[in-house]
């Protein structure tokens, strides 16, 4: 299944676009989703710019509320990756 | 209207005090507090032009709501906020946030601002990219909205 992941912050460093699509297997969930996101991170060489996203990152769902490691994703599901926050 | 909160493009429009002002005026109150926060021109000892602000914006007006909501709550029902932060590229000198209460006394103006000011830190999904004069920008650290116990 694929999903589209929305980017924000220092996780756009992932891409040129504002969001990515991402193949996971069926009945993957948050928790699965970190574990691709660190191998993307290391195949596109970036660890050094995004070492501590996976651990350190919340995820919103379409509602825009913060989903833990085991909410399941569903197919072509819109999810946004929401690193460490500091505006002001 | 006792509130007004907003995101602010500003390559399409400016955030001013004289906007706050004329918002938080009321003849019930008899303290206003203001807080600007600017871009500054250091950071960690490097030069600093400009500020790139990204947000999450559905979910930072929600926020902004609810941490001024909480505020009035918790100092002052009747108090008057406005709550403007910027988005996109921020100049040095340029406004990035501005908090203005207008509120009965001057103990819950100055409290509500600085509540507001450190719930938007730790709550708002806003993010900072600091463009410096050697030409290299770097996405600012910030804080997790994972608790503790969730970051191995």
């Amino acid at each position: 299944m694929q999903i589209e992941l929305k980017l924000y912050g220092s996780s756009k460093i992932l891409s040129d676009q504002d969001s990515m699509n991402i193949e996971l297997p069926n009945n993957s969930n948050i928790e699965k989703l970190r574990e691709i996101l660190s191998k993307i991170i290391s195949e596109k060489n970036l660890k050094s710019n995004l070492e501590n996203l996976t651990r350190t990152a919340a995820f919103f769902s379409e509602k825009d509320e913060i989903v833990n490691d085991n909410y399941k994703l569903k197919d072509k599901e819109s999810i946004s990756i929401i690193p460490p926050i500091g505006g002001g | 209207m006792s509130l007004h909160t907003a995101l602010v493009k500003i390559e399409e429009e400016k955030i001013t005090s004289e906007k706050a002002k004329k918002f938080i005026i009321s003849m019930n109150n008899g303290a206003e507090s203001i807080f600007i926060g600017k871009v500054r021109n250091k950071n960690s000892g490097k030069k600093v032009l400009a500020v790139t602000y990204d947000s999450h914006d559905q979910a930072v007006i929600k926020s902004f709501n609810l941490i001024c909501n909480n505020a009035k709550n918790k100092f002052d029902k009747n108090a008057k906020i406005f709550l403007e932060h910027a988005k996109g590229y921020v100049p040095v000198g340029e406004i990035s946030i501005l908090i203005a209460v207008g509120s009965g006394h001057r103990d819950e103006a100055f409290k509500i601002c600085r509540y507001i000011l450190e719930e938007v830190k730790h709550q708002s999904p806003i993010w900072k990219k600091e463009h410096y004069a050697d030409g290299k920008e770097e996405w600012l650290p910030g804080h997790s909205l994972r608790s503790k116990k969730e970051i191995k």
